[in-house]
């Protein structure tokens, strides 16, 4: 069947249509035939049945008329009346003839019907030429009686002879044309089942046709009705049934297929478009309220910045003649300057003045030391002095034990000499004490003395730093000086500059004004596109990809 | 800052430099005052000689104790001076001196006692003892002077003193001062020094 699915939506339907239209044309040829065989049949029926049985039902009446005309003529004496009426009669007696022939003439086919015309033949010309040749004579001559007695004689049993052929012809026409009606009855019923059988067939066929091709062309199509049914409401992830075909209802769904490919590669492609424009949206919006939040602030500081500058040009006015009052000042610390540089070389020599006398205060000191070292000496000499007094106090009391009696009083003596030994002694060992006490003191003073001089030498060198500092803070003054003459002349310029700032600042404010208008507007249409963006996101999310 | 008040200072050294000037010349008073004590001294009665019995004694200083020996064996007391060493003789024998071109030997009775070494001393007096065979002096740091002292004060020597200290031992005085016999010490035969030395063989 693969062949007919991939024969062309015309090969299908000609090919449907032709087995339809041979169903039909066999139809139609089978009613032809039927119908040609009835109208045969009638043909026939009409031609020669029907017209045997009126021919024959006319040459009854043609007789009987004839009779008629006959017997009214017997009834007229006139012979101008007779004539007509036998003028009718001859013209009856020819029409029987005429319908004699006829009859022999359709029943050449039929001997036994020819026969039996033929004798009916013979019996009417017996008949007529007893009426032409006889009778009429007869009733011409007035002879009545023996017309009557012609005619009621041989011609009545003639008569009857014909009527009664005629009648069983007429019975046999009769007969031929019931059967010739019912064989075309019964034609036509053959004719009738031929016709139902071929009608249910074909019926049944197309049946079977439609309902295939409603199965291999509807079927596809309604499948992709309901893709497309849910492609329209937005369900992309749709998918398209059917085979591969090679038909048009195949390429109606490659296309389809494709279409749904591209439209979602499209929908997908879109999506991310409308997500990065949301996106791109949404931080344009942001940024364009900072951007507008940003003029607003920076009008706002631009107009701060105009008023403050108008202040610094006030303050410049201010600080320009604070700089001449500077300059003035700067001139007499100059000035000061230098008289605190001979104060401070004063100090110097004075201090080193402190210092010479510091030092010979050092060295008086040291000689104090130094003879009181010597008075240590000349202590230590008198301490011997009483120790050796002292032996000498004992040795003499030792003498004098020697002695006996007689150096009593020596020993007295010695002892007082061992007494005021001992009191030298001691007078001695206080000196030394006090001597040690000096000899401390002086090394204190010497000490003192020491870091009074050190400290003389950190005055000497701090004056000299400070005469150095003053020096430069008198250069640095003079410099400074220059500098605030440099500084007046710069802040009058500075003045002028600061007008013209003024002015730029005020140029400026208005632009940052048009600034802000603009990034309002700016910002109403990033609030406008990112709605737009938000819709798009919306109307993109209604398709499923 | 604290301003020194040089007339204050000037005043002070002044009166230094009077007070040293009268220290050298006694005033009227001090002295009548010194030479009244002197005469109320001279004045007083000389003490009462105790009965007979009384030892007359040399008391000096040694490591720190008071020694004493009878003054009749004492010739005199001198200053150390100029001591020479000597080898080949025992320890207690600290070498001789020149005293007045008279060689004499000196002895530490520290060492010879054999008593505990406190510290280091003055060593800086010689007391020369005599008898009619003997003659040498004794090492003291200080010599405190003559005493008589009554027989009945020297109290026998302590019980606990043993050894060769006891054998010179005369007594102890109520002072606590150990009166050593300088007859016992001059009569020693230890104190005589018999010592040869072999010619060392080189």
């Amino acid at each position: 069947m693969k062949w007919f699915l991939d024969l062309t939506m015309r090969g299908k339907l000609f090919v449907c249509f032709g087995v339809m239209f041979v169903l039909f044309a066999a139809v139609i040829a089978t009613a032809y035939s039927g119908i040609a065989a009835i109208l045969q049949s009638q043909d026939r029926l009409y031609k020669e049945d029907f017209a045997n049985v009126r021919d024959l039902m006319a040459l009854r009446a043609n007789q009987n008329q004839m009779r008629a005309l006959m017997l009214e003529v017997q009834l007229l004496t006139r012979r101008a009346e007779q004539d007509p009426l036998l003028a009718q009669a001859t013209e009856r007696s020819k029409q029987v003839d005429q319908i004699l022939l006829g009859l022999m003439e359709r029943a050449k086919s039929n001997p036994g019907r020819l026969a039996r015309l033929e004798e009916l033949q013979s019996v009417w010309q017996a008949f007529a030429q007893t009426k032409d040749a006889e009778i009429i004579p007869l009733i011409l001559a007035g002879k009545l009686a023996e017309a009557q007695q012609l005619a009621v004689g041989v011609q009545q049993g003639r008569e009857q002879r014909i009527r009664a052929i005629a009648q069983e012809l007429g019975k046999a026409a009769e007969e031929e044309a019931r059967l010739a009606v019912a064989d075309a009855g019964q034609r036509a019923n053959q004719s009738f089942r031929i016709f139902l059988f071929i009608g249910i067939l074909a019926a049944v066929i197309g049946l079977v046709l439609v309902l295939w091709m409603e199965r291999v062309i509807a079927g596809p199509l309604r499948s992709l009705s309901r893709a497309a049914d849910r492609v329209a409401a937005g369900d992309l992830t749709a998918e398209v049934p059917g085979e591969n075909r090679a038909d048009e209802v195949g390429d109606l769904t490659r296309m389809f297929r494709t279409m749904l490919e591209n439209q979602r590669r499209v929908m997908r492609e879109i999506h991310e478009g409308v997500n990065v424009l949301s996106s791109s949206s949404g931080e344009i919006l942001a940024t364009t309220t900072q951007v507008a939040a940003s003029a607003a602030e920076t009008a706002s500081a631009v107009s701060e910045t105009t008023a403050t500058v108008e202040e610094v040009k006030q303050t410049a006015g201010v600080s320009s003649q604070k700089a001449k009052y500077v300059s003035e000042s700067a001139q007499k610390v100059s000035q000061v300057s230098q008289s605190g540089r001979k104060s401070v070389d004063g100090t110097i020599q004075g201090m080193q003045r402190i210092q010479e006398q510091m030092e010979s205060i050092a060295e008086s000191i040291v000689r104090l030391s130094e003879q009181s070292q010597a008075i240590g000496e000349i202590i230590a000499t008198v301490n011997d002095l009483a120790e050796q007094s002292n032996l000498l106090a004992v040795n003499a009391a030792i003498e004098a034990a020697r002695a006996g009696d007689q150096g009593k009083g020596f020993a007295v003596v010695a002892q007082e000499v061992k007494s005021l030994a001992e009191q030298s002694k001691q007078a001695t060992a206080q000196v030394r004490t006090i001597l040690g006490d000096i000899q401390k003191a002086t090394s204190t003073a010497v000490l003192a003395t020491e870091q009074g001089s050190k400290a003389v030498e950190a005055g000497v060198k701090r004056s000299a730093e400070a005469g150095e500092s003053i020096r430069l803070l008198a250069d640095s003054v003079t410099e400074a000086a220059q500098a605030a003459v440099q500084i007046a002349a710069s802040s009058q310029q500075q003045m002028v500059g600061m007008d013209q700032v003024a002015l730029a600042m005020e140029n400026i404010k208005q632009a940052s004004m048009q600034n802000v208008s603009g990034t309002k507007q700016a910002e109403v249409a990033a609030q406008n596109l990112h709605a737009l963006g938000q819709k798009l996101k919306q109307l993109a999310e209604q398709y499923k990809v | 800052m604290r301003t020194v008040d040089w007339d204050e200072v000037r005043r002070r050294i002044e009166a230094a430099r009077a007070a040293a000037e009268r220290a050298w010349a006694l005033d009227p008073e001090e002295a009548g005052r010194i030479l009244e004590a002197r005469a109320q001294a001279l004045a007083r009665e000389p003490e009462q000689a105790p009965a007979a019995g009384a030892l007359e004694l040399l008391e000096f200083l040694l490591a720190h104790e008071r020694y004493a020996v009878e003054s009749r064996y004492v010739r005199e007391v001198d200053p150390l001076e100029n001591l020479t060493p000597l080898p080949c003789t025992p320890a207690f024998v600290l070498g001789i001196v020149n005293l007045r071109g008279e060689i004499l030997s000196v002895i530490d009775i520290k060492k010879f006692f054999d008593l505990p070494e406190k510290g280091l001393t003055d060593l800086n007096k010689v007391i020369v003892l005599q008898s009619d065979k003997m003659l040498f002096g004794i090492l003291a740091d200080a010599i405190l002077g003559v005493r008589r002292i009554p027989l009945s004060e020297i109290q026998p020597s302590l019980p606990t003193l043993t050894g060769i200290r006891e054998k010179y031992l005369k007594g102890v005085t109520r002072e606590r001062t150990v009166v050593l016999d300088a007859e016992k010490l001059l009569a020693d035969e230890k104190i005589i020094v018999q010592e040869t030395v072999e010619e060392t063989r080189s």
